[in-house]
């Protein structure tokens, strides 16, 4: 028989459609049960005989179970107790709808044969199948519907049975816990009996009893309630705007708190807070969002804890965790503005790279994208090929986000290769960066010169030719964009003229071409640890640019006369021609200063930059410059297959800070002379001085340690940096200056004519005026300088654009937001390789305490320069194996007799975690100091790692990183169904 | 109709028949043939309605959809005709042969419903300024007998009776997008004030007289013909003349006094029609088998 459903449906495009299916309805659907004389089954579900283990009903029974009992005593359900059950596929379907994990355990009890579960096709066949009313809601018809089925089973099955005793007889069972539904099926005289009253009446499982969950939120009728409070429109933003009301500003999400997130409002030293769903009301990193700030005794402050959101798709539900952030809102004293997002002014929405959350549901469309960022949220999508794109690193656009959705919306865009494979992951990392990386376009390869190259006769005549100087240029092993070099020599006079020259780029790079404005969109040359993305084609970038040894190049120059003691006598800029004598490495350069025996010209000529640097370097920090540190590494790559080896903390030497303080000098002096011809279009860069509220967490931390870390003025803060030393903790003050590297704000690249002269300030270098001039190869702000100084000393035109300080401020936009993007990219590109190095490997480590959380310790390891988070409160469903105390005045987390401190050396051990394949993790465990039942043994020996490409990590997996992967809980990996 | 072709003799016989008031097939001239007419016969639709006058049958399907009001109009939803003559009706109407018949239905509808008398299409909102619903009414004519406007108006005006708009429970801004909230019972919806809409009543003018409704045969020999839209509460909300002859004001005068009083009669059986067969349903939907035609009688 044929029949119709109709229902209404909403459209992604916000239109509302009126859908009729057609809906079959048969005879031929069998009951299931071995009792039955009617239906020829062929293998009966139900047994003959259910035995009652009830006292209540001590007849024997089948059970018919309601949608709210499957999905609230799914517990109960999984214990073997309760078999010759009925579900009626109503019932099954509404629990697919409610949650997705449910459904799938619901459907791993059903494949069990053992317990004799029967799934009744009630929506199809002709007996049992009704159709709405008017007036009922979706859930009262779906609970007649579920009665229907119990009365047809039992008059069904009475038949069948006519000569058995009454008493013995089987009869239907339907366990509810909603008391309408009860009601009614009592008033037809069904057996009807609530969950608790059922199992209570079990004898001989009294174990049962304690995993009934206890309270049973009620079904709302509409599931579909709104989640998150309305957006105001754009007029009523506009007007709250422009009345104060409400506050206009950039939403930046916590990385480590995904309920948590900071508004950047112009004009207001402090970010505002903003927390849980609600507060965030669904931005996304980036938005330009309208905010309202909350009133003073609801203010908040940024919470301690570490929070994912790791769940699997828990449906449409928020939950806050208010416990979490209540916590926090006690301390008064910390409390910052905060506020909540009242309507998005402009979404930031780009394409997000990640991989699909595995669906417990097998053959669903719908599935949960985890963007690679973590600041972003999930994605809902819809595709059919889950299957292909689960191993797949993919990108997903947002469409929108509605009011009733935990997740924004979104749909697939393309897939990107294999999780873990590193050229895969090189581009995740870039796209994610938003670094150009296409390749260079024929527009762009035109305007390269022709090759062979040569340097004409006109040429010589407009550059001094300065191929008889002993030039040579220093640089780190495998560079091949060699941007600058240095020269020496004794004038006669007493003084030394000290030469610094830099590629000519901007000779090839003429304002105006398709290669000058790649080169400004790229802005800058990205170093990854195995690859390099040139802002410049590589002819430039590594031949015709690059002051190579022994090649005649193109060069601008800055020569200065100073004296012995390095004050300069006199500065000259001019375009030139060098012949590099050689092109040597740091470690080169160090031997050659160091080897007495050596006497030529280069040897000589370095011997001296190298006191004149020593010099420089003593007056800038006399003048209160600073000396940072950030952990810094390198990779050994294999030759063949690019995966990393060996990792080493880069080493410095002197001759490295003998070129920094020459390119220094001269990117200074450079600065100065642009700014006095161009006061008001000079291409500069500042550091501002940080707000004294950065330093909070350094001063505190120097605090507790008993040392006074003075931030009032740079000089000051690097001279109490030098005091900070700790003789047991020869890292801490390493530590210390990584966390004042934390503080400091970015250094950024300005227009003269945009701020007050005495905004230009450098705060780290402690000087007050600075330009980018010496690595125009790699650095567009650069080449924009080259050409500015170019026509300060008339060996170049101007062109208008060069001289727009409107437009030359847009440039210095993209130039600051480029060079950021670069170097996340760099040290995304750093994490991605440990995780290779570690694949396979478990090894135990040094490392210190750099943050006391809440729930974690944030480890600093410096071999690797990693930083890690080693959780103390276990994840959600595991079983606590030691009780950390944490002391929020303090900060301190203490269990037992053992207390953590920050900056306190620990031993942790080092594994990745691959049990979850498709997000590989880096998972610390503590080794040092031991606390029974939580630290690990110590690995002996660190596992050696094959470094045969083939079976790459994929076999790799230990047996230590096996047990690993058991403690944390993964997704279960597909289990065999019914067939 | 075009294509149909009557000799000289019968041309006389029809126009004698008028004058004497006594036509053709036994009517008088102001009487109407049998017609008949059921609604909900489209499932799919949200509301439809099939209309058969003799020979001629129609076929209206009323979709609602989601659009942006007017900007001049921001309290006002949508209404849109589509005429689509079948060439099931006549072979003329193969390929774009019925495109022309088509336009002028849909544009003589268009301009009958135009009066804000006829249809309130503020009932229509949604969110003023931002949302209403959009009625797509589809008119697919697959028999021509004759006194096509007629036949369409009746059956237009029993599609929209019968429809169905979704019940929107809750409407509000999120931002610069519209939240709807749609009712989950399918049963709840809101119905169309049907009560000011027009019929439109053709008076074919044969020799001196004007008769109503009628046949193709009496179509070729009218030299032209006054259709008016009439309400039932009188209303004449639009008046258009086709054919090539004339009027003359005297005559012109009467046929509109004829024209609205006919016009008012219909309304008023269409009205009686629709309530009975509404009772019809609702008392059979107690007993279980819905008695519905559709297409099968």
């Amino acid at each position: 028989m044929l029949t119709t459903k109709t229902f209404l449906k909403k459209t992604k495009r916000g239109n509302i459609l009126k859908i009729v299916r057609e809906h079959y309805l048969r005879e031929d659907i069998w009951c299931g049960s071995a009792l039955c004389d009617k239906c020829p089954m062929s293998e009966p579900v139900l047994s003959e005989n259910p035995e009652s283990a009830s006292e209540l009903f001590s007849f024997p029974h089948y059970i018919v179970l309601d949608t709210c009992v499957v999905v609230h005593q799914i517990d109960v359900l999984e214990e073997k107790t309760l078999c010759n059950v009925i579900i009626p596929q109503t019932v099954i379907e509404e629990v697919k709808h409610q949650s997705s994990t449910i459904y799938k355990r619901l459907k791993d009890i059903i494949g069990n044969p053992g317990r004799n579960f029967y799934v009744f096709v009630n929506e199809h066949h002709m007996k049992t199948y009704i159709e709405r009313q008017r007036g009922e809601t979706a859930n009262d018809r779906n609970d007649r519907a579920i009665r229907k089925t119990v009365a047809w089973y039992q008059s069904h099955l009475a038949s069948s049975q006519s000569g058995i005793n009454k008493s013995e007889r089987v009869q239907i069972l339907l366990l509810t816990n909603d008391g309408k539904n009860k009601e009614l099926a009592a008033k037809e005289g069904l057996c009807v009996a609530s969950v608790r009253e059922y199992i209570q009446s079990l004898v001989g499982c009294p174990g049962l009893q304690d995993k009934l969950a206890v309270t049973e939120p009620e079904r709302d009728g509409n599931a579909r309630e709104y989640l998150f409070p309305p957006h105001l429109p754009p007029s009523l933003i506009h007007d709250g705007i422009k009345s104060g009301k409400l506050l206009q500003g950039t939403f930046y999400a916590s990385r480590e708190n995904f309920l948590e997130g900071h508004v950047n409002v112009e004009g207001q030293e402090k970010m505002i807070l903003l927390q849980g769903h609600a507060g965030l009301n669904r931005a996304v990193d980036g938005d330009s969002v309208a905010i309202e700030l909350l009133p003073e005794d609801q203010w908040s402050s940024p919470s301690d804890i570490v929070l994912q959101d790791e769940e699997d798709d828990p449906g449409d539900i928020l939950d806050d965790r208010t416990e979490a952030l209540s916590a926090s809102r006690a301390a008064s004293s910390e409390r910052i503005p905060t506020g909540r997002v009242v309507g998005i002014i402009r979404r930031k929405w780009r394409q997000y790279c990640g991989i699909l959350q595995p669906s417990p549901v097998k053959d669903t469309v719908r599935h949960i994208f985890v963007p690679a960022e973590r600041k972003i949220p999930k994605i809902r999508i819809e595709t059919r090929q889950s299957e292909v794109l689960a191993s797949q690193r993919i990108i997903v656009a947002i469409d929108s986000w509605p009011r009733h959705s935990r997740y924004p919306s979104g749909h697939f865009v393309r897939a990107l290769g294999p999780i873990g494979d590193k050229d895969t992951e090189n581009e995740v990392l870039l796209l994610e960066h938003d670094v150009p990386h296409s390749q260079f376009s024929e527009a762009v390869n035109a305007c390269l010169p022709k090759l062979p190259w040569i340097i004409t006769d006109d040429d010589v005549a407009e550059r001094q030719d300065l191929r008889h100087i002993d030039v040579c240029s220093v640089d780190p092993p495998g560079c091949t964009d060699i941007d600058d070099a240095l020269h020496c020599r004794f004038l006669d006079n007493g003084h030394v003229e000290v030469g610094v020259h830099i590629a000519d780029v901007s000779h090839f790079i003429r304002p105006g071409t398709a290669l000058d404005k790649e080169a400004a969109l790229r802005a800058t040359t990205v170093y990854l640890v195995d690859k390099r993305i040139d802002m410049v084609p590589e002819l430039l970038s590594s031949n015709l640019c690059s002051l190579r040894g022994n090649e005649e190049r193109f060069a601008f120059s800055c020569v200065w006369e100073m004296t012995r003691e390095a004050r300069i006598v006199a500065t000259r800029f001019h375009k030139s021609i060098i012949r590099s004598r050689a092109a040597l490495t740091y470690e080169q350069a160090q031997l050659r200063i160091d080897d007495p025996a050596q006497k030529d010209a280069i040897a000589t000529s370095l011997r001296e930059l190298n006191r004149l640097a020593k010099i420089l370097k003593r007056r800038r920090i006399e003048n209160g410059a600073l000396v940072l540190a950030s952990p810094e590494i390198r990779f050994q790559v294999d030759s063949e297959t690019h995966d990393p080896i060996e990792v080493e903390a880069k080493k410095l030497r002197e001759t490295n800070s003998m070129v920094e303080e020459f390119m220094l000098l001269a990117n200074i002096s450079v600065a100065e002379k642009i700014v006095e011809e161009f006061p008001e279009c000079a291409m500069l860069r500042r550091h501002p001085e940080p707000p004294v509220a950065n330093f909070e967490p350094l001063v505190k931390a120097g605090h507790k340690l008993g040392f006074n870390i003075v931030t009032s003025t740079g000089k000051e803060l690097a001279a109490s940096l030098d005091e900070a030393v700790l003789p047991d903790n020869p890292y801490f003050n390493t530590m210390l200056r990584i966390l004042a590297t934390r503080c400091m704000m970015q250094a950024v690249y300005f227009t003269s004519g945009m701020l007050q002269p005495d905004e230009f300030f450098h705060y780290g270098l402690a000087c007050p005026i600075y330009t980018h001039f010496t690595s125009p190869i790699r650095r567009y702000a650069d080449i924009i300088v080259h050409r500015l100084l170019a026509v300060c000393i008339g060996a170049d035109s101007t062109y208008s654009d060069l001289l727009d300080k409107r437009k030359s401020h847009a440039l210095c936009h993209n130039l600051n937001y480029r060079n950021r993007m670069a170097q996340y990219a760099g040290r995304a590109s750093v994490a991605l390789h440990t995780h290779l190095f570690f694949r396979g490997k478990v090894q135990d480590e040094e490392g210190y305490v750099l943050f006391v959380r809440k729930n974690a310790l944030q480890i600093l390891i410096p071999k690797y320069g990693l930083e890690g988070t080693l959780y103390v409160v276990p994840k959600k469903g595991e079983v606590a194996t030691a009780n950390f105390v944490y002391n929020e005045e303090e900060q301190t987390q203490k269990c037992g007799d053992v207390t953590f401190r920050s900056f306190d050396p620990v031993t942790v051990q080092l594994s990745l975690d691959r049990s979850n394949l498709q997000h590989e993790k880096l998972v610390l465990k503590l080794v040092k100091p031991v606390i029974p039942g939580f630290s690990v043994p110590s690995s002996d020996e660190p596992i050696p790692m094959a470094i045969d490409e083939q079976d790459g990590g994929k076999c790799k997996d230990g047996s230590v990183v096996d047990t690993v992967s058991q403690k944390n809980k993964s997704s279960p990996s597909k289990k065999k169904r019914k067939k | 109709m075009a294509g149909m072709l009557l000799s000289e003799a019968e041309k006389t016989f029809i126009l004698r028949g008028a004058e004497s008031n006594f036509r053709v097939d036994g009517r008088k001239r102001l009487d109407y043939r049998p017609m008949e007419l059921e609604t909900d016969v489209v499932s799919h639709a949200s509301g439809s309605a099939r209309l058969r006058l003799a020979n001629t049958d129609v076929l209206v399907g009323v979709k609602t959809e989601i659009d942006t009001p007017f900007p001049g109009r921001p309290n006002e939803g949508k209404l849109e005709f589509f005429v689509d003559c079948s060439a099931n009706a006549t072979p003329a109407f193969e390929g774009r042969g019925g495109e022309e018949l088509g336009t002028e239905i849909s544009n003589s509808l268009s301009r009958a419903y135009q009066s804000s008398y006829a249809f309130d299409l503020s009932t229509l909102c949604i969110l003023p300024g931002q949302q209403c619903w959009k009625l797509y009414i589809d008119i697919l004519i697959l028999e021509c007998g004759g006194n096509l406007f007629d036949a369409v108006s009746l059956a237009v005006k029993a599609a929209l009776h019968n429809t169905r708009v979704p019940l929107v429970t809750a409407a509000a801004m999120d931002g610069a997008q519209v939240e709807l909230h749609l009712s989950d019972d399918p049963f709840e919806s809101k119905r169309l004030d049907v009560s000011g809409v027009p019929c439109l009543v053709t008076l074919c003018k044969i020799g001196d007289h004007c008769l109503v409704d009628p046949t193709a045969e009496e179509e070729v020999c009218s030299t032209a013909s006054i259709v008016l839209a009439v309400s039932e509460n009188a209303f004449i909300t639009s008046v258009f003349k086709a054919g090539v002859g004339s009027f003359l004001p005297q005559t012109l005068h009467e046929t509109f006094k004829e024209g609205q009083e006919i016009g008012i009669e219909l309304n008023e059986a269409l009205k009686a029609a629709l309530e009975r067969e509404e009772k019809e349903r609702e008392d059979n939907e107690k007993s279980p088998a819905i008695q519905r035609y559709g297409f099968l009688k």
